[in-house]
């Protein structure tokens, strides 16, 4: 059974982004959810099995694990070190407020000697930068959050 | 020592790993998949990094990856485990070319022990008996009825660039080898494009024994004794034991110190099992060399109390064995089963899926090496190898009698799995009669 405290987070998610069909799939658990007008959602499909919610595997305080967090974003596409510039003398790639498109290049991530540019794959705003320079970072894990357009 | 690992590994050997590391006071780093998000030993790592998407080729096996999680973790070593890279020499030597030790051989040393022919050469050399059989592929009836003169009948054709039973001809003589190896040839260049086939000697009945070695980087192998895992089901194991019930001591003997003559021999360090087949007249015959830590190694632990993946990490630091031979005894007798996630009922057929009941046996001589618990999910992406159950016992009869109980003991459900089958296996007269042929399990599956 899908628990309250997310029904919640889905059911505000739909009001703030004006939504009016929400259909979630993970794993065995779906949910579906319609809002009539602007009346309480309804929830129409019942969730099929309990997902069993594990606790996310910890890291090291410098590379938190990817706990599947679903905000808009860029995430890693690789293991490697996060760098902001293309080098420490240059200005970094993006900061916080910029607009992007998705072949703007946000960061380099360096894995063994090769620099890798990072395309940010989305368009909207850069909200947050989740990463310090030259922290290690690992497959997946969250280095900006975008507000998309 | 090092001062901290990367397990470029999942499952139950990458826990088997981190409790190793943490007798020796080295740091775990672990790498997972997004498929292993959850895998309940990444907890008991100091360190976990995502290394990618469940494909293996986007995570286990991806080695600039691998190499990658342990720059970012600052491991000075990658332990590779089983399967995956374990035995990948092109990994091995990046590794070494990034300064990195890795848990295993050289890519030199591995490379002179897993190439067969390579292989076969160093094996005479050391005096070991080698699997008789054409060294390159026949090109005419003539050459094959030569072999054939030479290391006797039956024989085998076999195509040189496949399998699954396809290319293949057995022949009791002269006539149905010259008749065999052209049907063979014909069916090789149908079913893989090549029609390059070689002779081999056929055994009707063989056993499949191996031979644990250990060897350090200053001279040394130590082998400790043999294991029998002739259970197997399309050339997968499910039940291994050591030592090998109705053996020769005299062949055992010789058999064992020429596996160790042979790791030495090619400037091994580390874990190898040398595998052979034994035939009706206690005839030994090797087949080839496993460069890496198996699955079936904690049998040998049982029998030994040797500790095989701390000596692994051990060596590959450059420290010599903690034994000599003399040192080294068998006593009693281990029986390993493979849990695996299958349905035997309904052929085999995977049972991913979340575990929702995992009771575990316990009492004296049983050892679990599983990384699942209650509330885990199985991956559907990887092996069905959920766990192994071990038993030690003072006399096979014993270890036996002990598996059986402890098999009823574990209930593990919803999921199916391969117990049902195990428990049955440990009651038939056959099994525990001992010494039975790589084709037992299967023709009794079929009957």
């Amino acid at each position: 059974m899908i628990d309250l405290k997310t029904l919640r987070s889905l059911i505000k998610l739909m009001v703030d982004n004006d939504l009016t069909e929400l259909d979630i799939r993970d794993q065995d658990e779906t949910c579906a959810l319609k809002r009539a007008g602007h009346g309480a959602p309804v929830v129409m499909a019942p969730p099929a099995a309990t997902v069993q919610h594990a606790a996310p595997a910890t890291s090291t305080s410098e590379t938190p694990a990817p706990a599947g967090d679903d905000s808009p974003g860029v995430e890693s596409p690789m293991v490697g070190t996060f760098y902001t510039a293309s080098d420490p003398d240059s200005p970094p790639f993006v900061q916080v407020g910029d607009t992007i498109g998705p072949d703007t290049v946000v960061c380099i991530i360096e894995a063994m000697k090769v620099f890798n540019e990072v395309k940010a794959g989305v368009a909207g705003v850069i909200e947050r930068v989740l990463v310090e320079n030259a922290e290690p970072v690992e497959f997946g894990q969250k280095l900006f959050s975008v507000r998309p357009n | 020592m090092f001062k901290r690992i990367l397990i470029a590994n999942r499952g139950e050997i990458a826990l088997r790993i981190i409790r190793a590391c943490r007798e020796l006071g080295v740091e775990t780093a672990c790498v997972y998949s997004t498929a292993d998000r959850d895998a309940p030993y990444l907890r008991l790592a100091d360190h976990t990094v995502c290394i990618g998407e469940p494909p293996a080729a986007d995570s286990y096996i991806n080695m600039s990856r691998i190499i990658s999680a342990a720059e970012v973790t600052d491991s000075d070593a990658i332990h590779p485990g089983y399967g995956f890279l374990a035995e990948n020499a092109e990994f091995a030597a990046m590794c070494a070319d990034c300064q990195i030790a890795f848990v295993g051989p050289s890519p030199e040393a591995m490379g002179r022990l897993g190439d067969k022919i390579s292989c076969k050469r160093l094996a005479r050399a050391a005096k070991m008996p080698v699997f008789p059989g054409s060294e390159d592929a026949i090109e005419d009836e003539d050459e094959a009825v030569k072999v054939a003169q030479k290391i006797g009948f039956p024989v085998i054709v076999k195509a040189a660039f496949g399998g699954g039973g396809r290319g293949m001809r057995i022949a009791h003589n002269n006539m149905t080898l010259r008749t065999g190896l052209a049907s063979a040839r014909q069916e090789a260049e149908a079913a893989f494009g090549n029609g390059a086939v070689y002779v081999e000697k056929f055994l009707e009945s063989a056993r499949h024994i191996e031979v644990q070695v250990l060897a350090d980087s200053h001279g040394a192998a130590v082998h400790l004794y043999e294991r029998d895992c002739s259970i197997q089901r399309r050339h997968q194991k499910l039940i291994e034991e050591a030592p090998a019930p109705h053996v020769d001591p005299k062949r055992r003997d010789e058999v064992c110190k020429s596996a160790a003559r042979l790791v030495r021999n090619a400037g091994y360090v580390g874990a190898a099992t040398v595998e052979m087949l034994l035939d009706e007249k206690q005839n030994f015959y090797l087949l080839e060399v496993n460069t890496r830590v198996q699955v079936e190694h904690p049998v040998t632990e049982m029998i030994t109390g040797v500790d095989i993946v701390k000596t692994q990490i051990m060596v590959a630091a450059g420290e010599p064995l903690p034994f000599k031979q003399r040192n080294i005894s068998a006593r009693g007798h281990a029986i390993e089963c493979r849990i695996n996630a299958e349905d035997p009922a309904n052929n085999f057929a995977p049972s991913p899926g979340p575990i929702d009941r995992f009771d575990t046996p316990g009492g004296p001589g049983v050892r679990i090496d599983s990384h699942a618990v209650a509330g885990y999910r199985v991956p559907p992406n990887y092996d069905s190898m959920i766990g192994k159950l071990i038993v030690h016992g003072d006399t096979r009869e014993i270890a036996i009698a002990r598996t059986e109980q402890a098999l009823k003991e574990f209930h593990i459900g919803p999921i199916k799995t391969t117990i049902p089958l195990q428990i049955e296996l440990m009651r038939n007269g056959s099994f525990m009669h001992g010494g039975v042929d790589i084709h037992f399990l299967e023709r009794l599956l079929k009957g």
